[in-house]
């Protein structure tokens, strides 16, 4: 396999307009703990005017190397061998003020979060106008006007204000637009794109993604696009290149290897993400394709066909009865201005939302970030007091109840959070996280009870009775949200809130997780209200999605109708910006 | 069975973590970081070889002898007497080692005092907020607002000389940095998630901020504890200088109070003898907050 | 809302915390110390002698009426006279501000640019050797005493070697110069381990954040990142931490005053202790605690300057 791509890699060469050529590079990083590869023996070509399309998940190496390519690793990063071939120099021997020379100016590079990634007490002019007359040698006054024009290049609204305005008066998707604007300024011969559009909305992501294109097209320059998400990666990529745990693993045509796909974890990373098209049984997962070590798995026939959930799952709602009645509910925090911070305004987080959610269903709550999903997940746990409005659960009002009055329905609604790193407390061992519950909830619980509860609980999650003497530092974000699933599981919940619980996961990570959450409603038959930004995720999982913007739902339909048939603008809107990849593979079996 | 959690990829900054044993907490593992690290050992085995000298000084087993004249006045050191005699023909040594004992005390009841409050003060200030926090806070400023050395010096004033004027007057000006820095980090685990799941979960406030918020904000205070001590050590000298230290035993501040006379006849002991005494602790204990701190903190870091 | 609505608002806070500072003066002055009649006027004094002296002194004033009176003095600075010298307060501190700021001002200043400059340098050098000797040098200079640094000093330079007069001071040029030498040495020595550790640590926190990389990405050199990005960030929580300094320096050469024979505040605080000299204590104490209240303001306006994402409500 190895030596398929090394051919290939010459065959590209001998036919000339290639940028650059990495031969064998390797990356490590002196850790406590020893030397770890980061990338192993990477060879690959960037041909010019195209987009080089590298995706991976995290580990996989991808962003470190792309910052060997700009050679801007951290103290105790190494490049230990290979060579980066650039107009008949070799970047990894060049000295540093050579390669400084080329930084911003003959290859650029923007990066994931352009929360952080400008200087906070700079104007963002100023910060453009450094990059121009560092590399470009012009006066203050050429200078400003070149940085107005690029302003005015990447589609910035208002140039001429915002060009005096500080980051953080700044939208994202406005702040990553300066981020292209400083990396294109010089005319760059390679933009460096590291997960550029990770952070940002998904109607932001699209704009940015054909900004980027557009000015590939008109500077002529190469891009190396890094990201985990296939989608995105299927609609700007000519060049695909897949990492998986500092190896290159697939190497082609774009459209090729998607049609195509050769090395088992390609196939699985194609699979397992949900489609907005279809409704599988369950997700595929890279760990059916490959096992630990990257040999090939045979995948049973069965499971590649997808069997349609939306019909049977029509007609448990119907007959199930309604679990949770939310009537004009509202969630306002007050807004204090003024000499006196007085109270003069309210943000309208939640904005008098009714539905009703049937037992036994999943009901999706899907829009962009601010637009209150979250507000309203923890409203209708009463985690945050509603301001107005009713949550009837199974028959009862707890809207006005007092928070001894809500003990007993704690236990039969519960949440799962999105970020695995920060939901479980890092000093308290597995053990203790999941026997805690029951500790508050049934103190006179004995040892012995508690401890059969977890131990099921645990494998039932997929972990193993010896991980509950680990602590939450030791494990992956995956396996943390499988703790957490399993916390929630505890007190023997009916209603469970997923809020982002998948997000901040890779995107196998993701596919297992998700299969398991199904797993669980059917053994435990669980109701959810899952709540993402993913339109393709809440597809997969819920039965009636809502859409919310601005605290308001404003499509309220059974999920298949709403994705084969949006209503609202807000809904199209939505789905179209979503990536898709066009022409699904067909896997020839192994 | 190795496990690892890779966060290379989006900053930089962050490394590798492969932990190889199972089940070690983070004060397990950030106390088996520092074992390992030479100087760490050393500046551990420095601080018990002192609370050992001051035990055995409490328990008069050893420097009882202190007051006693054993030879000449300001006799040089020799090889019976280390650090040679003081004006009174008293063996500085001895001397200096009870001046050990007087300074560890000193040290330690001055965080005993100082920590709890701190603690106390700025958990509930951070946790409940409100006009709790707007109480304590004003509390806070008015305390710091006033010079710490005015507040020695009126303090001790009022309460007469000794060394409980000392231990009360230190004690209760402290407490206010680390008042702060709780009510900090309090205010910042409260709204963490995990917190929060308690919320979902039934519980009560008690467990929110002792079983989970306190023990993750304890770190801080270790490392407050080793800054409080020192600088008690260090007042210490500064109010035996001005006459309001401790009175009846021999302190380093003493020593070195005596030895500005004792300069410009040339007998440079005393000064010596406290100096190196009081330099050893003070920079193991730096060193052991400084290295206490990182070994924690890049754990720590990945919380956030 | 603007600049001076935003001070004003922060002014406000400042009452409460005034009042409070009065409050505990008020309390350990007025209230706890007791009875100073019998210390002033002697073993000997007859109970009408104390009566008199406390009428004198309007110490049997109702409570209400002292408080008061301390939180005037807050406002006009009349703190009335000294009881061993009889002078007046303010005169006195005016007197002896001068000696003080000849020594603290220029002590300050040199000690905090070496410290921001050894800062950088370090910064620069992280991890390595120099880095390595700057941080365990400034640990070893906060372990020693003050107490021991003037007395080594003032022996070694001024005594042993005479390169400095051992003490006095004169408070006109060029004498001025030839008598504040030592003592601003040894302040700056005093002063730079703990600045230099705390600056490093401020820069080095800047230097790991994300808009660093992007700098450097830009193809700017290392020195100038360090200068043009990470300083500028520093410099608002190191400006914070200078600022609140200045309202101690005056107090902060207590120690120096005494050896160096300086007629400063220092040594009239010193000299009030000795002789139980209540107003003099009390006007240092509220002196001090305005400054600092006054500073802390000051800090927060200049932080709503200089850092653009401070808003103003």
């Amino acid at each position: 396999m190895m030596n398929d791509i090394i051919d290939r890699t010459n065959a590209k060469m001998n036919k000339g307009e290639t940028v650059f050529e990495i031969k064998n590079l390797t990356v490590e990083f002196n850790t406590s703990d020893g030397m770890f590869k980061a990338v192993d023996n990477l060879s690959f070509v960037i041909p010019r005017g195209k987009t080089v399309g590298l995706v991976g998940e995290s580990g996989s190496g991808k962003s470190v190397t792309s910052l060997a390519l700009m050679r801007l690793l951290t103290r105790n990063g190494h490049i230990t061998s290979g060579e980066i071939h650039y107009q008949g120099k070799d970047l990894v021997k060049i000295s540093e003020e050579e390669m400084r020379s080329l930084r911003g100016s003959k290859i650029s590079m923007i990066f994931q979060e352009p929360m952080t990634s400008l200087n906070p007490v700079l104007t963002v002019g100023d910060q453009l106008i450094e990059s121009i007359q560092l590399h470009l040698k012009l006066n203050k006054k050429d200078a400003f006007e070149k940085a107005l024009a690029l302003f005015k290049q990447v589609k910035i609204p208002q140039p001429e204000v915002k060009i005096h305005s500080f980051p953080h008066e700044l939208s994202g998707g406005q702040k990553q637009r300066v981020m292209i604007a400083m990396a294109i300024a010089c005319d760059p011969e390679l933009l460096i794109c590291d997960e550029p559009t990770t952070a940002l909305d998904v109607t932001i992501q699209q704009e940015i993604l054909d900004l980027i294109k557009s000015l590939q097209v008109s500077l002529g320059m190469s891009v190396l696009f890094i990201t985990h998400d296939l989608g995105v990666i299927s609609n700007v990529a000519d060049h695909l290149l897949v990492m998986y745990r500092s190896k290159l693993v697939e190497e082609g045509n774009a459209q090729e290897v998607f049609k195509n796909p050769k090395h088992p974890y390609t196939r699985g990373l194609l699979s397992c993400r949900p489609k907005l098209d279809a409704n599988p049984n369950r997700l595929l997962t890279v760990s059916d394709y490959m096992s630990e070590d990257g040999t090939a798995l045979k995948v049973d026939p069965a499971r590649l066909v997808e069997v349609d959930r939306q019909g049977s799952r029509v007609e448990k709602i119907k007959e199930s009865e309604d679990i949770l009645v939310i009537r004009n509910l509202k969630t306002y925090f007050p807004i204090r201005t003024g000499f006196f911070k007085t109270v003069r305004n309210h943000f309208k987080a939640v904005d008098d939302v009714s539905f009703t959610i049937k037992k036994g269903t999943s009901f999706g709550l899907v829009g962009e970030s601010g637009c209150g999903k979250t507000t309203l997940g923890r409203t209708i746990l009463k985690l945050v007091e509603p301001s107005g409005g009713d949550i009837i659960f199974k028959g009862q009002h707890i809207t006005g109840l007092t928070k001894a009055e809500m003990r007993p329905f704690r236990k039969k609604m519960q949440i799962i959070f999105q970020d695995p790193y920060s939901s479980l407390d890092p000093r308290m061992s597995v053990e203790k996280i999941l026997s805690e519950p029951l500790e508050i909830n049934s103190p006179e619980m004995s040892r012995s009870e508690k401890n059969h509860i977890i131990s099921t609980l645990i494998e039932k999650v997929g972990l193993r009775k010896n991980h509950l003497k680990r602590y939450p530092h030791e494990f992956s974000g995956g396996q943390r949200q499988r703790i957490c699933i399993a916390r929630a599981l505890t007190l023997n919940p009916e209603l469970l809130i997923c809020d982002e619980s998948v997000s901040a996961l890779d995107v196998s990570v993701q596919a297992q997780v998700l299969n398991l959450l199904l797993d669980l409603q059917e053994e435990f038959k669980l109701t959810y209200v899952f709540i993402s930004h993913d339109l393709s995720v809440v597809n997969f999982m819920a039965d009636t999605v809502a859409v919310m913007n601005e605290g308001k739902i404003v499509e309220l339909e059974s999920a298949k109708n709403i994705y084969q048939n949006p209503k609202h603008h807000y809904t199209q809107k939505l789905i179209n910006a979503v990536p898709k990849i066009t022409n699904y593979p067909v896997f020839a079996l192994n | 069975m190795a496990v690892i959690s890779a966060e290379t990829e989006n900053s930089s900054s962050k490394k590798v973590q492969i932990t190889k044993e199972i089940g070690r907490s983070l004060w397990q593992d950030a106390w088996h970081r520092l074992a390992k690290n030479k100087l760490a050992l050393a500046c551990m085995i420095v601080f018990s070889f002192y609370i050992v000298v001051s035990l055995l000084v409490a328990f008069g087993i050893l420097g009882a002898t202190w007051s006693t004249t054993v030879g000449e006045s300001y006799a040089a050191p020799d090889w019976n007497h280390w650090f040679g005699l003081d004006i009174f023909g008293r063996d500085v040594l001895m001397k200096a080692l009870v001046g050990t004992q007087v300074a560890m005390s000193v040290g330690l009841v001055t965080v005993m005092i100082s920590v709890p409050i701190g603690l106390l003060l700025g958990g509930i200030s951070g946790y409940f907020g409100g006009v709790v926090d707007e109480i304590i806070v004003w509390f806070c400023s008015i305390i710091s607002s006033i010079p710490s050395i005015m507040l020695l010096i009126t303090v001790t004033f009022i309460l007469g000389r000794g060394i409980f004027a000392i231990y009360l007057a230190l004690g209760l000006t402290s407490w206010v940095g680390l008042c702060r820095m709780i009510r900090g980090e309090v205010l910042k685990h409260k709204n963490r998630d995990y917190v929060l799941a308690i919320d979902a979960l039934g519980g009560s406030h008690r467990r929110k901020l002792f079983t989970h918020i306190l023990p993750n904000v304890f770190h801080i205070v270790i490392i407050d504890a080793s800054l409080t001590f020192q600088m008690a050590i260090k007042s210490e000298v500064i109010l035996s200088y001005l006459g309001l230290g401790v009175q009846d035993l021999p302190s380093w501040g003493k020593m070195i109070d005596d030895s500005k006379l004792e300069l410009a006849r040339g007998v440079w002991w005393q000064l010596g003898a406290a100096t190196l005494f009081m330099f050893l602790i003070l920079l193991s204990l730096n060193f052991l907050g400084d290295l206490l701190r990182d070994a924690l903190d890049p754990k720590l870091r990945g919380q956030e | 809302m603007n600049l001076v609505l935003y001070t004003l608002r922060r002014s406000l806070y400042i009452i409460p915390v005034l009042l409070g500072v009065c409050l505990i003066i008020f309390l350990l002055f007025n209230v706890v110390a007791g009875d100073p009649t019998p210390m002033l006027l002697g073993k000997n004094a007859t109970v009408s002698q104390m009566a008199e002296l406390r009428h004198q002194l309007g110490l049997d004033r109702a409570w209400y009426y002292q408080y008061f009176d301390i939180v005037k003095s807050a406002f006009t600075f009349d703190f009335g006279r000294s009881w061993q010298s009889k002078q007046q307060i303010v005169e006195i501190i005016k007197q002896g501000a001068f000696p003080s700021l000849c020594i603290a001002l220029p002590g300050f200043m040199i000690s905090t640019i070496m410290s921001i400059l050894i800062a950088l340098v370090v910064a620069f050098y992280r991890g390595k050797g120099i880095d390595v000797f700057v941080r365990f040098l400034c640990i070893a200079l906060v372990s020693i005493s003050s107490l021991v640094y003037i007395l080594f000093f003032q022996y070694v330079l001024a005594y042993k070697f005479s390169l400095f007069p051992i003490a006095g001071f004169e408070p006109t040029l060029p004498d001025l110069l030839y008598y504040i030498p030592l003592p601003i040495i040894i302040w700056v020595i005093l002063s730079l381990g703990p600045d230099v550790r705390f600056f490093r640590t401020i820069i080095l926190d800047e230097i790991y954040q994300d808009y660093v990389r992007t700098a450097k990405a830009k193809g700017l050199k290392e020195i100038d990142v360090l200068i043009k990005h990470v300083l500028r960030n520093a410099l608002i929580p190191i400006l914070t931490y200078v600022v609140i300094q200045i309202p101690f320096l005056v107090l902060g050469t207590v120690l120096l005053e005494t050896f160096f024979a300086i007629p400063g505040l220092g040594n009239t605080v010193l000299n009030a202790v000795n002789n139980s000299d209540f107003p003099v204590l009390k006007a240092f104490t509220v002196l001090s605690s305005v400054a600092y209240i006054g500073f802390n303001l000051l800090t927060d306006v200049l932080y709503a300057l200089v850092d653009p994402r401070v808003k103003f409500d």
